[in-house]
């Protein structure tokens, strides 16, 4: 049943808390609400992370699905887009897991700090985005995650399901191949 | 209080609302109620009228006719129902006009044959179904469902965000001071919305026309739909907008200086795309045989 | 955080955070994404409606996924259907033109069983459905579904001659939508007034 919502006059109305209240009641309305705000950031994640945009339309199709029927166990008070992150990146790893066998393996490396991942000298946009799709796997996920949506080393790695060190380390390795194939310095 | 206290209370109070059958009268109750709780009122013919107090009760007045059965009304765990009980076939003297002040924050859930609704300062979701009363709500709150069948709709909001949803078959439907998300549906009735700034409107009639006035905000969405009747949209927007727009036979009309271009070389068929600024709010319109005409200022 | 489409990203970056984090897909995943909702929805009974107690969660669900079945249908129809023929003399290709309700649905983009039997079954209980409710709201109902099926009419009309129209297609489809709406709202209705 319909339960209120006391609303104080001071309050912020909390729009997509509504709206994921709706959706779990059935209403699609909502959820496509949800959709549209959010698909362009799961759809980003998705192409970075798989690099075609025909895979990443299934991931990012997939993600919102397996959103929906997840609603019941989403924690209102976490971030919709992060929960949604997660969920795409589930989406991706399950799909690699089916086609790809797992083979790179990284040595232990020491823990770098964490980055800002800034460039100390300008780079065209398409230049960087080609030189990320060209990263191995584990490397690109963690900097996509890390570098571009700006998740910590802990949340990057629950992600992805791997030790926070071996998180660390794929930023590592990314940032030193990273350099190399644009010849700048990332700090 | 216990469950079973509260029931017994509950059926001490619905005894207490019987009314005597054959005559004309009046009645008037108040229950305590849950300040966030959800009023839920039915009623067949006459009126609702609903407004929000700052107390914790729920205060019910009515008047009604002489085939009117009893006026109940019940409260549980936040619960109150408000009940008008009609005989099955008599219904030509069942008219009933209930009063009822709700605590401010209640939510309403409201259903009506061809009883009018009318509610005001009261803040909690709102769902108001009537089959051909007519409806007016001033709302607060953030959720916002009514529908009717033939009944004409006026809803009036703050200019704060909520998500509003309007439906009739024949009804015409007006919005003013509307924000945020706005769903509109008929068949054959009118549709008179103003929303600012609007987040996402879906609009979809038959036969009816649109009459649309609103700021659209950044990423916004808009889509409107008719067979033949005529949309006529004045939308600016702060990010600039980018608009499709197609018709089988209908006028296209707009403030930009543009040409719709034909779709087809040996049929009818016509579509105006086209971006204003950054683009940022999406506007698609569609119809078969209405008109269209589209300005942002 | 940046939001920036990168459809729309130029220039130089001098951090990764300056990366766009939002692309719009090349197309609208939302029909496809609620077609399936609807699909799933209906496996596991249907939703939940406001204030209806009387309609079954069964019911619902029919309706549900015997639309979307409905948006599907015509959607990959769009995709296999010819592009527009011009109608001439010695052209074979002409319109097939609803000759009447039945073979209307037939020759339109409407396959599924399913709806055709759910549609079957709700207008068979409209008369007696109509009576339950106030007399002038029989006849404003029944001149509403009069301008449904005349919009009905002409747009396949139109589809006759025209039948790789995107633009048709999307508006009968959602016509058929607006029937069921209206079906639906009676059928509520007149259990609202039995309840009541």
């Amino acid at each position: 049943m319909i339960m209120a919502v006391a609303i104080s006059g001071a309050e912020q109305i909390d729009w997509e808390q509504g709206l994921v209240q709706r959706a779990r009641r059935g209403d699609t309305h909502a959820f496509e609400r949800l959709y549209r705000e959010h698909v362009g950031r799961v759809y980003g994640l998705c192409l970075r992370l798989t690099r075609d945009p025909a895979h990443a339309e299934d991931c990012a199709q997939e993600t919102f699905i397996n959103a929906w029927r997840a609603l019941e166990r989403f924690e209102t008070r976490s971030s919709i887009s992060t929960w949604l992150h997660r969920i795409a990146v589930n989406v991706v790893l399950a799909k690699r897991r089916r086609f790809t066998p797992k083979t790179e393996s990284l040595s232990d490396a020491d823990e770098p700090a964490e980055f800002g991942w800034t460039l100390d000298t300008p780079v065209e946009v398409g230049e960087i985005e080609t030189a990320i799709a060209g990263l191995p796997e584990g490397a690109r996920d963690v900097l996509v995650l890390s570098g571009i949506y700006g998740y910590s080393h802990l949340e990057t790695a629950a992600m992805l399901g791997v030790a926070e060190g071996t998180c660390k380390a794929q930023l590592h390795r990314a940032r030193k191949l990273l350099r190399d194939r644009l010849n700048v310095e990332i700090g | 209080m216990t469950r079973t206290h509260s029931t017994v209370v509950a059926a001490v109070l619905a005894s207490a609302a019987a009314i005597a059958h054959g005559a004309e009268g009046s009645f008037e109750q108040r229950v305590a109620a849950n300040a966030a709780g959800v009023v839920e009122i039915s009623n067949v013919a006459g009126s609702v009228q609903i407004a929000g107090w700052d107390r914790a009760e729920v205060e019910v007045k009515a008047r009604y006719d002489a085939d009117v059965d009893r006026v109940e009304v019940t409260s549980n765990g936040g619960r109150t129902r408000i009940r008008v009980v009609v005989p099955r076939g008599r219904n030509s003297r069942s008219d009933a006009d209930l009063r009822i002040r709700v605590p401010r924050a209640s939510g309403l859930e409201v259903s009506t044959v061809s009883a009018n609704v009318t509610a005001r300062d009261v803040t909690g979701e709102q769902r108001v179904k009537t089959v051909s009363g007519n409806v007016k709500s001033e709302f607060a709150a953030h959720d916002v469902e009514v529908k009717t069948v033939s009944g004409d709709l006026w809803v009036r909001g703050k200019s704060e965000p909520a998500s509003v949803r309007l439906s009739t078959v024949s009804g015409n439907v007006r919005l003013d001071r509307g924000a945020g998300e706005v769903d509109a549906v008929t068949v054959s009735g009118n549709l008179d919305l103003d929303v600012s700034p609007a987040r996402s409107v879906r609009v979809r009639t038959t036969s009816g026309g649109l009459e649309f006035r609103g700021k659209l905000a950044r990423g916004a969405s808009f889509d409107a739909e008719t067979i033949s009747g005529d949309l006529s949209v004045r939308a600016p927007a702060e990010d600039g907008i980018e608009f499709e727009i197609s018709s089988f036979s209908g006028d296209i009309d707009n403030c930009f200086n543009l040409t719709a271009e034909r779709t087809s070389r040996h049929g009818p068929g016509h579509r105006l795309s086209g971006k204003r600024g950054d683009g940022s709010a999406k506007i698609r319109m569609r119809t078969m045989s209405g008109s269209v005409d589209l300005c942002d200022r | 955080m940046g939001s920036n489409d990168s459809n729309q990203q130029h220039g130089t970056a001098t951090s990764l955070r300056e990366l766009a984090r939002s692309v719009t897909p090349p197309r609208d995943l939302w029909p496809d994404i609620e077609a399936r909702l609807a699909q799933e929805r209906a496996a596991v009974g249907g939703a939940r409606r406001f204030g209806s107690l009387r309609p079954s969660r069964g019911q619902w669900a029919a309706v549900a996924a015997a639309v979307a079945s409905l948006a599907i249908g015509v959607w990959l129809g769009r995709s296999t259907l010819p592009t527009a023929v011009p109608v001439s003399a010695g052209n074979t290709a002409t319109a097939t033109v609803a000759q009447g309700e039945p073979a209307a649905l037939q020759a339109a983009y409407v396959s599924d069983p399913r709806y055709l039997q759910q549609r079957a079954t709700m207008i068979r209980s409209l008369e007696a459905q109509l009576k339950a409710l106030p007399q002038q709201t029989q006849a404003q109902v029944g001149a509403s579904l009069a301008t449904i099926r005349k919009s009905m009419q002409d747009i396949q009309s139109a589809l006759g001659r025209d039948p790789g129209n995107a633009l048709l297609q999307e508006l009968l489809v959602n016509t058929y939508q607006d029937e069921m709406r209206v079906l639906t709202a009676v059928h509520e209705a007149s259990d609202a007034g039995e309840e009541i």
